[in-house]
């Protein structure tokens, strides 16, 4: 039987009584959103705290608020919404793939964006989006708030830079330039309930529809302990004309920028030559869309 | 086609509102008073010595009521086939495998048995281990087993007709290769238990089991209690495909815990634990010749196959044999050699799973005989078509194919999907691809020797008249042996379906080997079928004094008595019906004489009327050893055509479309025969794409959680077109056989010919997993 440990729980009404409470538990407390990662990990006894958060009475943590030239989401955002909301799937159409390819309809449900990102697996679904979009993230405690990116929040499996008393707020993604457009797509076993043997996120932005590719970023993931740049791919991809030709010299370098390795679910091989496949596919269809864009 | 009232129609299950509404109570859900929680201690390594066990630590912590080891439980053999009983309740002179059981505890809650059991102390001295069979029988292994020195716990050597000679007749002969690996049977309840030992020394074990009688008679001989003061009830069971079909430690050791505290104990497996216990799929090794003439007439096929038992025997020596005898049909092969080897390894012990021992011969002889129809340039349905048996044959080893729709099957499936207009014409990564299967429709013989019934029925008529009680002891495991029982039941009495009401999975209502090799509609619904008839015989009788009127004129039907030869004055009957229920708001008042009416005035003259109902099944052929296994009274066939799109730079397989005919000789319940079909139908697309139990170094399972251990989710199973045949098998009731595990067996075939068909290559190793494939498409790129 895996029985889930004692703990206290605790619902605060707004942000500030959270952070209180989560300072005053001095690194005992555990914020619990969906609980999909939490409480399995709980079982398996990999961690113990004495006390959860939920931070699911918030008000605010739970919604898309669309600003200027950007929008803000909600960490406690269930999955499955960013995969019901129009602006979403109209405006960030690969964070959109991403979701709709988390886990199942029921894990959807539960799970929320902010679980996914300070879970920090290295085969999560939305970071490798997020990040070719350039997202930026809040972190809150009792003391004040900062703003970072998205790519520099992870250092390894499970390892992020948040500190025990913060609370990750939202997530904030600027609206995309003119010509541009992403695509992810990720490789499983089944058509639900998978975690990624490889998925690749690419995003490309064109100066002009026919034009030339002036910023490019390729996320690969699952191939190393968190997501990286295909560094190589994107470097030949910038200030070049997109053909087929170039995309396919990409996904090649893509597939040199990754150091993969052999476990359950493939071996580091596949695992490459899998790479310079999707970085080709998502790349093609990034540059569709690009050429569509505005 | 006859009249029926009741079966052959689509009637709901009659557990459909206690399933759907979450009433239905499984045994992790029991509970009783003043209930004590156990849990086992397991081996941490693959191959050991036990030197010694301290338990001294767990008994000192508050809340543990008992631990038991086998100085407590003793070391009585017990096992699946007495031939072969090489299991004991708890460990003593060595671990076979990781997870091996050592100890129980039992105390006041989960938790604290938990952290009881996690202070056993065991000494070990390691021994080699073996995770592969070839590893296991190299000169100078160290034995698993002190009686199998070669670590082969059992073979089979059998010849039908001449082979040799047989291949020398032959056009064209050739040679394949082909391994599975290990299946879980992925049932989602994993196994649990709750025993309770009274105080009058009677044991009530409520267990996930498929066969109460064959765990009564364990937990009896294993903790020496008389058979009659042991009483197994299975509740509500959530699958089992196999592996629930014999005892397990839990059973043994919560029966002990209770017998020795007096409180009942529960025990519930996690999922590791089920991976550990196993009792699944083995891992087959086959190495296939056969011999064609020119014209593509099967002429001889030599089998030899090496098992992965695991560290005991389980049903291992049956399926030893499955793994040769299966492939006698359903086509005309009148020469074939078999040589089989059951392996012991230091891992979980392997078992029966739906589809026992025939799956993976199956999926490697398919695949050959595709290749083999390929090379003579034949379609491979018209090969087939060329060479399945009929009807009133009987293969040759002696298999009598009593009523037999492959043909039927064949032909059926072929004009539903369209494979003229496909078969090697669809555009590069889309393909199509046949397969046939065959199976028992019930063991012949009881898994001990023995001359006892298979099942026994009981039906009691409440003494108001209104309701028929059905008692059996056949296992509903979800598969729906309760609704087609009580199908059985009413329509053979002449009752409607609502009016009986079942009650089964007891071991006090009577003996029923249990729910596996697909036997319970067939054999407990011989024995329904015989007490209905005689419940109906009885209340006629009485009618036929009453009124006067020979039995033969009279039937009933729908709930009323038919006088056959017109109208009869009943009005006695129903006057003092009437007068017995005085202010009662339903009165008959029918032109009709109700069964009601009628079984009420045969209570009144007989006292309680009650029938019962035995079957076994005659003698059946084959006087070889090894004929007990797959003799049966009846056979199953099928065939499967399966498109699918292959992703040619990926490798990934998606299954597209599934055309299914299964030849279920007569279908009582049209919906539970389709779904059978397309259960069947996704463990076969699961083991061909996805399933593996792999292990460790260490002799570990890798991946023992639903996570990395994939069965496949409701998106990856394709529509499914079923066909259901119906040849009346003179041997069934109604003409009814199984469709359990027979559906099962042209899957994996079928995929893997589909496979070829879109990328023109051949897999011999399952699971076809995109990488395996993408590897294989690679290489045949190369050698171009
Ligand atoms: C069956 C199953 C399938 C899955 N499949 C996938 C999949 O396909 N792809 C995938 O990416 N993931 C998958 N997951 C993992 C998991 O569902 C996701 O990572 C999910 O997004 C986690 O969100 P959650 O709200 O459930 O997080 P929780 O479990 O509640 O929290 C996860 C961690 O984040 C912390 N946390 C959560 N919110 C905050 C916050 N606002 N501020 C600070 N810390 C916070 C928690 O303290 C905890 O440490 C799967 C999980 C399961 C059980």
């Amino acid at each position: 039987m895996l029985l889930l440990p004692r703990f206290d729980y605790e619902e605060p009404k707004d942000l500030s009584e959270a952070c209180k409470i989560l300072a005053g538990l001095k690194g005992n407390g555990k914020i619990i959103a969906g609980g999909t990662d939490l409480l399995v990990n709980m079982k398996k006894g990999l961690v113990s705290p004495s006390c959860l958060v939920s931070i699911g009475r918030i008000p605010g943590l739970s919604e898309i608020e669309p600003q200027n030239s950007s929008i803000f989401i909600g960490s406690n955002l269930i999955v499955a919404k960013l995969t019901e909301f129009a602006l979403i799937r109209k405006r960030y159409p690969m964070l959109y793939e991403a979701a709709s390819v988390l886990g199942s309809p029921l894990i959807r449900n539960r799970a929320t964006i902010g679980g996914n990102i300070v879970t920090a697996r290295p085969a999560a679904d939305l970071p490798p989006p997020l990040i070719a979009m350039g997202a930026k993230i809040k972190l809150k405690n009792k003391r004040g708030e900062r703003e970072i990116e998205l790519e520099k929040f992870f250092k390894g499996p499970g390892e992020t830079i948040i500190k025990q008393d913060e609370i990750l707020t939202g997530i904030i993604l600027d609206e995309p330039p003119m010509f541009s457009g992403g695509s992810y797509i990720k490789l499983g076993h089944r058509k639900a309930l998978e975690i990624a043997i490889v998925a690749v996120a690419s995003f490309i932005t064109l100066d002009k529809p026919d034009g030339i590719i002036v910023d490019a970023k390729v996320i690969l993931s699952s191939v190393a302990p968190k997501a990286i740049h295909a560094v190589s791919a994107e470097k030949t991809l910038i200030g070049e004309k997109p053909t087929n030709k170039l995309i396919e010299k990409a996904a090649n370098l893509a597939s040199g920028d990754c150091t993969p390795i052999d476990d359950i679910r493939g071996s580091a091989e596949y695992r490459c030559a899998m790479v310079e496949v999707l970085t080709k596919r998502t790349l093609t269809a990034a540059l569709k869309q690009a050429k569509k864009s505005r | 086609m006859k009249d029926f009232s009741v079966i052959n129609k689509r009637l709901p299950r009659v557990d459909a509102w206690s399933k759907v509404t979450g009433e239905a109570r499984y045994a992790a859900d029991l509970s009783m008073p003043n209930m004590l929680y156990a849990v086992l201690f397991q081996s941490p390594l693959a191959h050991a010595k036990i030197l010694n066990i301290d338990t001294s630590a767990a008994k000192k912590i508050v809340g543990v009521k008992d631990i038991v080891t086998y100085k407590e439980a003793g070391t009585i053999r017990y096992g699946v086939s007495p031939a072969r009983y090489d299991e004991t309740m708890f460990c003593y002179d060595k671990v076979r495998y990781v997870g091996d059981e050592i100890a129980a505890v039992a105390a006041i809650d989960f938790e604290t048995a938990m952290e009881a059991a996690s202070l056993i102390k065991v000494d070990y001295e390691e021994l080699p281990f073996y995770l592969n069979v070839f590893d296991a029988i190299k000169e100078g292994a160290v034995p698993i087993h002190d009686d199998y020195p070669n670590n082969i716990g059992a073979e089979v050597h059998q010849e039908f007709g001449n082979v040799e000679d047989a291949f020398k007749e032959c056009d064209y002969i050739r040679t394949d290769r082909f391994v599975n690996k290990k299946q879980d049977g992925g049932f989602l309840e994993p196994q649990a238990c709750l025993a309770y030992y009274d105080m009058n020394g009677n044991l009530t074990l409520y267990t996930s089991t498929q066969t109460p009688h064959y765990v009564q008679r364990t937990v009896s001989m294993v903790l020496n209690i008389p058979i009659g003061k042991v009483r197994v009830v299975k509740p509500y069971v959530g699958g089992g495909f196999g592996p629930k079909a014999s005892a397990n430690t839990i059973e043994l050791a919560a029966s002990l815990l209770s017998m020795r505290t007096g409180r009942p104990v529960k025990m519930v497996m996690n999922r590791e634990q089920v991976f550990m216990h196993s009792r699944g799929r083995h891992q087959f090794y086959h190495e296939l010749t056969t011999g064609v003439k020119k014209d593509g007439t099967i002429h001889a096929l030599k089998n030899t196959c090496y098992l992965d038992g695991g560290a005991y025997s389980s049903f291992g020596i049956a399926t030893v044999y499955y793994a040769g005898s299966l492939l006698g049909a359903p086509y005309r092969l009148p020469n074939m050699k078999y040589d089989g080897y059951r392996v012991y390894t230091n891992k979980p012990a392997c078992g029966a799973q739906r589809g026992h021992g025939g799956v993976a011969a199956r999926a490697a002889w398919e695949q050959q005989l595709d290749i083999i129809a390929g090379e003579l340039g034949i379609d491979p349905i018209e090969f087939r078509l060329k060479n399945v048996r009929e009807k009133g044959e009987v293969t040759c080893n002696d298999f009598n194919l009593s009523s037999f729709g492959m043909k039927e099957c064949l032909e059926a499936i072929r004009d539903r999907s369209d494979w003229k207009n496909k078969k090697g014409k669809l555009p590069k990564g889309k393909g199509i691809g046949v397969a046939c299967g065959f199976f028992v429709s019930g063991a012949g013989y009881p898994i001990y020797r023995s001359e006892t019934f298979h099942s026994t029925a009981m039906i009691k008529l409440s003494e108001d008249g209104g309701t028929v009680e059905l008692y059996t002891a056949a296992a509903e495991i979800g598969q729906g042996s309760d609704t087609v029982l009580t199908m059985m039941a009413a329509e053979a009495l002449g009752v409607r379906y609502e009016d009986v009401k079942i009650y089964s999975g007891d071991t006090d209502f009577g003996v029923d080997l249990g729910a596996y090799s697909s036997r319970q509609t067939l054999m407990s619904g011989h024995a329904v079928k015989q007490a209905a008839e005689d419940v109906k015989r009885q209340v006629l009788e009485v009618l036929s004094k009453r009124l006067n009127i020979p039995v033969e004129d009279m039937d009933i039907k729908d709930g009323y008595i038919v006088f056959k030869k017109g109208p009869v004055d009943f009005s006695g009957i129903r006057s003092y019906y009437i007068k017995e229920h005085r202010g009662w708001a339903e009165q008959p008042s029918d032109d009709r004489l109700t069964f009601k009416e009628a079984a009420r005035i045969a209570y009144i003259e007989r006292g309680t009327i009650v029938s019962t109902g035995a079957y076994k099944p005659g003698e059946l052929g084959g006087k070889y050893k090894g004929a007990t296994v797959g003799t049966s009274p009846a056979y199953g066939c099928s065939a499967q055509i399966v498109e699918v799109t292959v992703d040619m730079e990926t490798g990934k397989v998606t299954v597209d479309k599934m055309t299914d005919a299964h030849d279920c000789g007569f279908a009582i319940n049209r919906t539970n025969v389709e779904g059978q079909m397309q259960g069947s139908l996704s463990m076969g697309l699961g083991e061909a794409l996805f399933e593996e139990v792999k292990f460790d170094e260490k002799g570990r399972v890798a991946n023992p959680t639903f996570g990395e251990y994939r069965i496949p989710t409701a998106l990856d199973m394709p529509n499914v077109n079923t066909i259901i045949i119906e040849s009346d098998e003179p041997n069934g009731p109604f003409g009814a056989k199984e469709v359990g595990e027979g559906a099962i067996m042209p899957t994996i075939p079928a995929i893997l010919n589909a496979i070829y068909d879109a990328v023109g290559v051949r897999i011999d190793e399952l699971p076809v997993t995109s990488e395996r494939l993408y590897n294989a498409i690679k290489e045949k790129e190369r050698k171009k």
